[in-house]
């Protein structure tokens, strides 16, 4: 095995749902906390978690507002969150066509 | 991290992007309701011919269009905020159908009041617009059917050339329901079971 071969991979993505949440962001322009919860498949709490850790890295923007009476959260990838993204998927890119 | 959770992690990326995929099948009701609301706009016109109240033509028109505006306008807010996500397949819609709804405008009722050309030649050119809309939003969607439905158009308004004006309307009603109605149908039967 040569680890060198291997692509670093970002620690702020490198979990299921922060994964999943930016996958469903580089699709669309911009998606609610609800849409991403039912989609993905995961609780408020996990959901919360992982955007506030993406908003810190830069890689998401968060704006709140209200529909009606509710409050609404919506989430857009960044320029920053696009990168990254595209190096996580080149780093991933390494492990699947590293022959032994 | 090994070769197995890679392709997990990818095969999760796929997943999550064909999900948002679903969203895009659900604006059937556009397509039918417009289908229908032109019909219905082409039926009080010629019923008006027929019992010749012909300067009541315009207004069957501006009563029928503006239903179906309303309808997209109120439908299309309601559409955005249910599905939770504005994927920019939906937003390059929204600026097809605008876009195309001003040439509707303009070759159906600006350039004739105008006097630009006789009221006769609007079939051909509603025609022509519409197979422009259909084909291009077969073009965003991935759908080859409505690509064709866009050619059906193209090729009745040619068709509608060889009859005489006063039945040019008339052609316009199995374009609709082949070329808008028929893709309706199937887009809500394709939605209905990735909903399920």
């Amino acid at each position: 095995m040569q680890p060198e071969k291997f692509g670093q991979l970002d620690p702020v993505i490198h979990s299921r749902i922060r994964l999943a949440v930016l996958s469903i962001l580089i699709s669309v322009k911009e998606a609610s906390f609800n849409y991403l919860k039912e989609t993905i498949g995961t609780t408020d709490g996990n959901l919360s978690a992982s955007i506030s850790k993406l908003e810190e890295a830069g890689y998401i923007s968060i704006k709140k507002s209200f529909k009606g009476k509710k409050p609404l959260t919506t989430c857009r990838i960044s320029e920053k969150g696009r990168n990254a993204f595209s190096a996580y998927l080149k780093a991933l890119e390494t492990y699947v066509s590293f022959k032994k | 991290m090994n070769e197995m959770e890679a392709k997990d992690e990818i095969r999760l990326i796929q997943e999550m992007i064909e999900r948002t995929k679903k969203i895009t099948s659900g604006s059937w009701m556009f397509f039918l309701v417009w289908g229908i609301v032109i019909i219905l706009g082409i039926a009080g016109m010629y019923a008006l011919v027929f019992i010749e109240k012909f300067s009541w033509i315009w207004l069957n028109w501006i009563v029928f269009v503006g239903i179906g505006v309303v309808f997209s306008i109120v439908y299309g807010r309601k559409f955005e905020k249910i599905e939770g996500a504005k994927t920019y397949p939906y937003i390059a819609t929204a600026h097809v159908c605008f876009a195309c709804g001003m040439a509707f405008m303009l070759v159906g009722f600006i350039f004739p009041l105008l006097k630009l050309y006789s009221w006769g030649l609007i079939a051909v050119f509603i025609s022509l617009v519409t197979g422009i809309l259909v084909f291009t939003l077969g073009g965003i969607y991935e759908w080859n059917l409505l690509k064709w439905c866009g050619v059906i158009w193209w090729l009745g308004a040619v068709g509608m050339v060889f009859i005489h004006e006063n039945y040019r309307a008339l052609v316009v009603i199995p374009l609709l329901l082949v070329g808008y109605i028929m893709p309706a149908l199937v887009l809500r039967s394709m939605y209905r079971k990735q909903s399920d």
